[in-house]
């Protein structure tokens, strides 16, 4: 399959002529992305009425635009006020937050916004150059090189406890512990559910995220008056417009870092079911190993938050590339688009491309066009936007509480899930208080039930012969790129401790 | 002899471990149940749980020993440490965690809008101390009804429903 560039440029000319349709969907998508409880993918399946309505192209135009831009929003509370608006945000406040308290949370945005921008871009035209190639990595991946990949995951949890690896592990292997709640895939055994008829179909991943990050962190804020530390307080009372331009220029100047994190992002959003929050903590991952200040990360170090919304923004583009090519789509808003499609008579497929290139290219033009106008449109509201962190905590804290609490209820509509996120909210409140680190838990729950469901399949494939999981030279690689990417970091320390005298720097992670 | 004063002072200064002990137990309790219910189900769907959940309970009994280890030697104590920490917040902590609570017993008869206003209210005057009782007044219906234009009208989003909601819905 060959990029006709014809097309595409005639394509990208046409695309900005439904400016009117982009502009609306971005207001919308950074709205839903914010908002926990809130994905784009349940919102394109609410408006699938209007979608629907409208020609194929315009509606497929309206769902990139949306998908684009949810991702980019969730970012924002992430940075703000220590929640993520979706799962694929988890890792942003790692850095992002810590820079908020700091009184840097306009650079923070800007540099956030940057690197979507940046990174959703390049990978966008990365995907339409190297589809062809691309859309077979799926093809490779069966249960037993994504247990491999799993455990890549998990490998995480050790990157996030820096400061006690113990606790860390035990947070992570926790969450692991609560992801295998519910009934199995093969045999659909109830397990650990406490009888709860909600939790058969595993723990649901947004009230884990509410509980997790907004309830603890809200009971944990109201000790003070602010969020923001001291010194924040008194930087966000000089803060002016040379704070956008500082993080827009901090975040140019890391511009081979987005490069990059973001093509981490591309290449495991192409796996089918592997996801954003997957992609954003091995970005951060990669990016502290191979960092010379790994010590920085969770203080606020650019480089931590740069990798992460990259990263997010590359899987973007990622998980349309197999639902184009092969048909199979790389997540759920893919999945919905594709039903859209159907819907309209249009089969996807390496064929979309000769009989319809408009349809074929149009997501890409689509995804392209709204980080353009995105960029001239969120940019300035940075200013803006940060001022919600002098808002005192005595309103700050209940808001949070009561709306991210309504939002654990939309995805499914059971009032159970509002209990689930409080005690989610007292897990986490603990884990913050005694020093465990939330994501890290948050990283065994999404790990988790992909971990048993691989495990389980492969197993019933083999007839129960663990030989399977050395079964293949894919999986073989992937288990020496495993053990060389734990002991790598190990020995790059040994050389930098060898290399400097002892010194240390502040952490106000948390 | 002892010396009570500075007996005091030293606990205070040591960290309590205590706190730090809730995660590994919980989850060793929690592993403990959860294989239970796994006792009848075929091996190939044991085996992923009796691996997590082994390499659990030893990194968590690995804490508890080092633990116990740290407070035998007089570095640590198995007090709550930060857990409660500042105790001065602990009241009105438990006051929002049971408003919380209400909140959520409660939306279901009376819907978002109703139990949003009642809640941000209480507990804005719970954090504020009673003051500025004017303006969390008006915040909290700006905020309830604002979230009801936005979420229930705009977005048709399912939120619990109660008289408000049943009341206005001929108007949208």
């Amino acid at each position: 399959m060959e990029v006709d560039w014809g097309i595409f440029a005639e394509q990208f000319a046409r695309t900005f002529t439904f400016w009117w349709v982009i502009l609306p969907a971005i207001v919308l998508g950074l709205i839903v992305g914010a908002i926990p409880g809130f994905s784009a993918a349940n919102t394109i399946i609410i408006l699938l009425p209007l979608t629907l309505s409208l020609e194929p192209e315009i509606g497929l135009i309206f769902m990139v635009a949306l998908y684009a831009s949810s991702r980019m929003g969730a970012g924002i509370p992430a940075i703000l006020v220590n929640i993520p608006g979706t799962a694929g945000a988890a890792a942003t406040p790692l850095d992002g937050y810590p820079m908020t308290r700091q009184g840097r949370a306009q650079q923070a945005l800007a540099i956030s916004f940057v690197s979507s921008v940046l990174g959703g871009l390049l990978t966008t035209i990365l995907a339409l150059i190297a589809m062809p190639w691309l859309s077979q990595v799926a093809y490779y991946l069966h249960s037993v090189e994504m247990i491999v990949i799993m455990i890549f995951g998990i490998s995480l949890i050790a990157t996030i406890a820096a400061r006690d690896t113990l606790k860390g592990l035990i947070a992570g292997f926790f969450g692991l512990m609560i992801g295998y709640i519910g009934a199995d895939v093969v045999y659909e055994t109830p397990r650990g559910t406490f009888g709860f008829l909600e939790l058969y179909d595993k723990v649901p991943l947004i009230p884990a995220l509410v509980g997790l990050f907004a309830i603890s962190e809200a009971f944990a804020v109201i000790e003070g008056q602010s969020i923001l530390t001291k010194r924040g307080q008194e930087a966000m009372q000089k803060a002016g417009w040379d704070a956008t331009i500082e993080g827009t220029v901090e975040a140019l100047r890391r511009w081979w870092h987005i490069v990059w994190t973001s093509i981490i992002g591309l290449v495991i959003g192409v796996v089918p079911g592997a996801g954003a929050a997957i992609a954003a903590f091995v970005a951060y991952q990669q990016s502290k190993t191979f960092s010379k200040t790994p010590e920085k990360y969770g203080t606020g170090h650019i480089e931590g938050l740069i990798a992460p919304e990259s990263a997010n923004n590359g899987v973007t583009s990622g998980t349309l590339v197999p639902l184009l090519v092969i048909g199979v789509p790389g997540g759920a808003t893919a999945a919905i688009m594709a039903v859209v499609l159907q819907y309209h008579g249009v089969t996807v497929g390496p064929d979309l491309f000769q009989n319809q290139p408009e349809l074929a290219y149009g997501p890409f033009t689509a995804m392209a066009v709204t980080y353009g106008i995105m960029i001239l449109t969120v940019l300035p509201l940075a200013r803006y936007m940060s001022r919600i962190t002098v808002v005192s905590t005595v309103y700050m804290a209940p808001i949070i509480i009561s709306f991210t609490l309504v939002g654990s209820f939309v995805p499914r509509g059971y009032l159970f899930d509002m209990y689930l996120a409080l005690v989610f909210g007292v897990i986490g409140y603990i884990a913050r208080k005694t020093g465990y680190h939330v994501a890290a838990i948050l990283i065994g729950v999404i790990l988790g039930p992909l971990l048993e469901n691989y495990f389980l399949r492969a197993l019933r494939i083999s007839q129960g012969d663990l030989g399977v999981l050395f079964s293949s030279t894919v999986v073989n690689t992937l288990w020496v790129l495993l053990i060389v990417s734990l002991f790598v970091p190990w020995y790059l320390e040994l050389r930098r401790r060898k290399a400097r005298p002892a010194g240390g720097y502040d952490d106000e992670g948390c | 002899m002892p010396d009570p004063v500075n007996d005091s002072k030293d606990r205070q200064d040591k960290p309590g471990l205590g706190a730090e002990l809730i995660i590994p137990v919980a989850s060793v309790l929690f592993s403990l149940y959860y294989f239970s219910t796994i006792t009848d189900v075929p091996w190939t769907a044991q085996v992923s749980a009796f691996f997590v959940g082994s390499i659990l309970g030893v990194l968590s009994l690995v804490f508890i020993v080092r633990s116990i280890l740290r407070v035998r030697r007089g570095e640590a104590t198995f007090g709550l440490g930060r857990l409660l920490e500042p105790v001065a917040y602990v009241p009105k902590r438990i006051v929002l965690f049971l408003l919380t609570i209400g909140y959520i017993f409660v939306i279901q008869w009376l819907g978002f809008t109703i139990t949003t206003f009642l809640f941000l209210s209480s507990a804005m005057l719970l954090l504020g101390e009673g003051k500025k009782k004017g303006l969390i007044f008006c915040l909290s219906l700006v905020l309830s009804f604002g979230g009801y234009l936005l979420f229930v009208v705009a977005f048709e989003t399912r939120f619990p429903e109660g008289p408000f909601e049943l009341m206005v819905k001929g108007l949208f």
